[in-house]
């Protein structure tokens, strides 16, 4: 008996964490078999079951290949471009205390608003296009990443400045050898925080004046009352994020062996 | 001198403020002068004032703020009451830390707003619906950052008290909660950035009323002054709350040097 | 006489759940007379804060006797009082609330509290310094804050953990020697745990040297220098013979692996 109990001592956090979602599902899928549902609900209610079974058809049929790709073309390209301008922007901000009084009005301001409020305004400039998703990506993943390099420049420690100025080396040199490599931590928590952020954007951008993409997928389900694919839907973007998240975090503790301190945020 | 030293001293604010009137005037004077302005398309500030002082004048305004407002109170408060305790819970007994904590996190990486749709299908458009929509957003800050407060407890200076006598109230009131509050504000801080996201996209669906709705509305009517009056009014409320509580964040926690990011 | 500290058979254990169980103290026992100063060395983890830990009453041993002043030891008192190596001051409170903090937990009134913390703030040396944050203090200026603390409701015994590690050499001088006039103008009793020999040396009347682990008391070295002590002491041919003393004991402790 020691062996089992050695067992689950070691894996406890998971046994009750992966356990406890497990029994929810469980529950989920069992609840039309305590209560018969007063038919208005019915309509409402699907199953885990009955969301594979959609999801499995979706995938067969090619539909949800077609949504898809243009969801995650908005997201990579949005990202993209949000880390263009984000690191420079961050970098040059960080470096420069009259950029960084210029500026940060602006970037306070922006990011505290949700983004989300632009949506019409974009939508009315770009159309239902796949652009407004684009800048609603950016918009949103651009500020993460700003905000991150430009504090990982600032705290930048003086002391290792100092020694490599001492060595004479320039400017772009000290950019080069000992702010990034110093900032990248911070960077890659931002990106983690970025990553949230953009498939935000492409959720919410697809809700309003799309015609493809998940986000309009599940907005068109639902009011179709199609609950199972909604939930599809919901899931994909669950199951993306949560691979694309523990994926940098991934990367971030692998850097943060020789930091003494990661940037928490939630 | 004495220009020079007043600049010196609040530079960040004169550059902001300055740049922010060369911007200003920049717009106006390009939209006026050198290229014509399509009204569908952009607009300019002496416009976007002039839809202000009607708006402010008038009484749409003012009840489209206060419908929002009162979705908003509503679903953050139960927020807050339901975040606070579980995430003090969390923080406190390990295992249920272990039970919550997967569930919970995949929850939080989520992007909730997709069921957005399926809420307002299901409770309808008006305060419920949106209120719901705002609660499952803002509720999480609440509970992880309540979690981390209350993990963070030194427990050296549970030792002091109890090396004192201190009794379980003691330590309540003497350490814990002055240690977690500060991670609550800063939870409060996320919460309300989350919330707003939530309020703002319940409106965007269908709704009739709220400061939301109206923005999409003015859109839609191509009334772009009055959209951007809107959007506007909604960055200040946003940007007033999250500094409100980020001031809040260092004068409770003056001894945090704080790495945070924004 | 009976000794005003005396413990007996101290045994202690630390159970794990995945790993193995560590006796931490096996039948550790030592005695301290009233108002003396004694050091306690030894090597890492053989058991000297553990030993600290259960004088003061957060930790109950698995066997063995503890008395002070005849009555067995059952819980924190308010006649113990512990002065921290890493201080544990609360940040959020200022130095003077943080110096009231026990006689708060007693209960005591406001203006009695501000009374007996204006005193030790000044004994301390910090008076100016009331209404400042911890985070703007230097290491010697909290732990100064943690003397005041402990002295603030008046325990008979000093318990002091590595006060001093972790401040710079210069300020650890300077504390050890404000240390002795304040333990010679309230006659407490103090038992002081060190890494360091020469401040056991320096500060004591007797200096108990522990086994590694699992700690019990391996020999008691007597400091016969005379007092008040001052720093010149420690330049002398006398204080170096009681410093290699102390060692020899001590160093056999140290090349022991358990």
């Amino acid at each position: 008996m020691t062996g089992l109990r050695a067992f689950y001592n070691d894996r406890e956090p998971y046994i009750l964490g992966i356990g406890f979602i497990v029994l929810l599902l469980l529950v989920w899928q069992s609840i039309p078999l305590w209560f018969t549902l007063p038919r208005g609900m019915a309509l409402f209610f699907t199953t885990p079951t009955k969301i594979g079974a959609s999801f499995y058809q979706l995938l067969m049929n090619g539909e949800l290949e077609k949504h898809f790709y243009v969801s995650a073309l908005a997201f990579v390209v949005g990202l993209g471009i949000s880390i263009l301008v984000g690191l420079p922007i961050g970098l040059l901000m960080g470096r420069s205390r009259m950029l960084d009084a210029l500026l940060d009005p602006y970037v306070t301001a922006f990011n505290a608003t949700p983004r989300v409020i632009w949506l019409p305004l974009l939508i009315l400039w770009f159309g239902i296009g796949i652009w407004s998703k684009i800048v609603i990506v950016f918009a949103g993943a651009v500020f993460p990443l700003l905000i991150n390099t430009y504090v990982g420049v600032k705290n930048v420690n003086r002391v290792l400045v100092n020694v490599v100025r001492s060595f004479g080396a320039n400017e772009w040199q000290v950019m080069k050898i000992v702010v990034l490599p110093n900032s990248l931590p911070y960077i890659i928590a931002g990106l983690r925080l970025a990553i949230g952020r953009a498939i935000l954007g492409v959720v919410v951008g697809e809700f309003f004046g799309a015609s493809q993409g998940l986000g309009f997928m599940i907005a068109s389900a639902a009011s179709n009352y199609k609950v199972d694919v909604v939930f599809v839907g919901v899931a994909i973007f669950m199951g993306l994020s949560l691979i694309l998240t523990m994926a940098v975090k991934g990367l971030e503790s692998r850097l943060a062996s020789w930091r003494p301190e990661t940037v928490k945020s939630f | 001198m004495k220009i020079s030293d007043y600049y010196a001293a609040h530079q960040r604010g004169v550059l902001g403020f300055l740049s922010l009137i060369f911007l200003l005037a920049g717009w106006e004077i390009l939209l006026t002068y050198v290229v014509p302005l399509d009204p569908f398309f952009f607009t300019k500030p002496s416009l976007i004032a002039a839809a202000f002082a009607e708006q402010i004048a008038g009484q749409k305004l003012w009840h489209d703020l206060a419908v929002s407002s009162r979705a908003f109170i509503w679903g953050f408060s139960l927020a807050l009451v339901a975040g606070i305790p579980l995430g003090a819970v969390m923080g406190w007994r390990r295992r249920v830390e272990y039970t919550l904590d997967p569930f919970l996190t995949a929850l939080y990486a989520s992007p909730l707003v997709a069921l957005a749709p399926l809420l307002i299908v299901f409770l309808g458009v008006g305060l419920l619906g949106k209120a719901v929509l705002v609660f499952l957003l803002s509720v999480f800050p609440f509970i992880f950052n309540t979690a981390a407060g209350v993990k963070s407890v030194d427990s050296l200076l549970i030792n002091v008290i109890r090396s004192f006598g201190g009794k379980e109230r003691d330590l309540y009131l003497k350490v814990i909660l002055p240690s977690t509050v500060p991670y609550i504000v800063a939870g409060t801080r996320l919460a309300i950035g989350r919330g707003l996201v939530g309020i703002i996209v319940g409106e965007f669906f269908a709704a009739s009323e709220g400061i939301g709705f109206a923005i999409q509305n003015y859109g839609d009517t191509y009334r772009l002054p009055d959209m951007f009056v809107g959007i506007i009014i909604l960055s200040v409320i946003a940007v007033l709350l999250t500094e409100i509580l980020r001031k809040l964040e260092t004068t409770l926690a003056p001894w945090r040097s704080g790495e945070e990011v924004r | 006489m009976i000794p005003f500290i005396e413990a007996r058979s101290i045994r202690l254990v630390f159970k794990s759940k995945n790993r193995d169980a560590v006796t931490a103290l096996q039948d550790f026992g030592l005695e301290v007379a009233r108002g003396e100063f004694v050091s306690i060395v030894g090597p890492s983890g053989c058991g000297k804060s553990t030993f600290l830990n259960i004088l003061l009453g957060l930790v109950r041993p698995d066997s063995g006797e503890l008395r002070l002043n005849n009555t067995p030891i059952a819980g924190p008192g308010q006649e113990r009082a512990m002065v921290f190596q890493e201080f544990g001051l609360l940040p959020w409170r200022t130095v003077q609330a943080n110096v009231e903090l026990g006689l708060e937990l007693k209960h005591v009134a406001a203006s009695t509290r501000a009374e007996r913390s204006a005193e030790l703030i000044k004994l301390v040396g910090l008076n100016g310094f009331e209404q400042h944050y911890p985070h703007e203090l230097s290491g010697g200026m909290k732990q100064r804050v943690g003397l005041a603390r402990a002295l603030a409701t008046e325990p008979e015994v000093l318990l002091m953990d590595e006060p001093f590690a972790a401040l710079d050499a210069q300020t650890r001088d300077l504390m050890q020697s404000e240390l002795l006039q304040i333990w010679e103008r309230t006659g407490k009793t103090v038992l002081f745990v060190t890494h360091s020999i020469e401040e056991a040396a320096y500060l004591s009347d007797r200096v108990i040297v522990m086994t590694a682990r699992p700690g019990r008391m391996k020999d008691i070295i007597p400091i016969g220098l005379p007092r008040p002590r001052d720093y010149e002491m420690r330049l002398t041919p006398e204080f170096n013979d009681i410093k290699s003393k102390i060692w020899e004991v001590l160093k056999e402790e140290l090349t022991v692996i358990k």
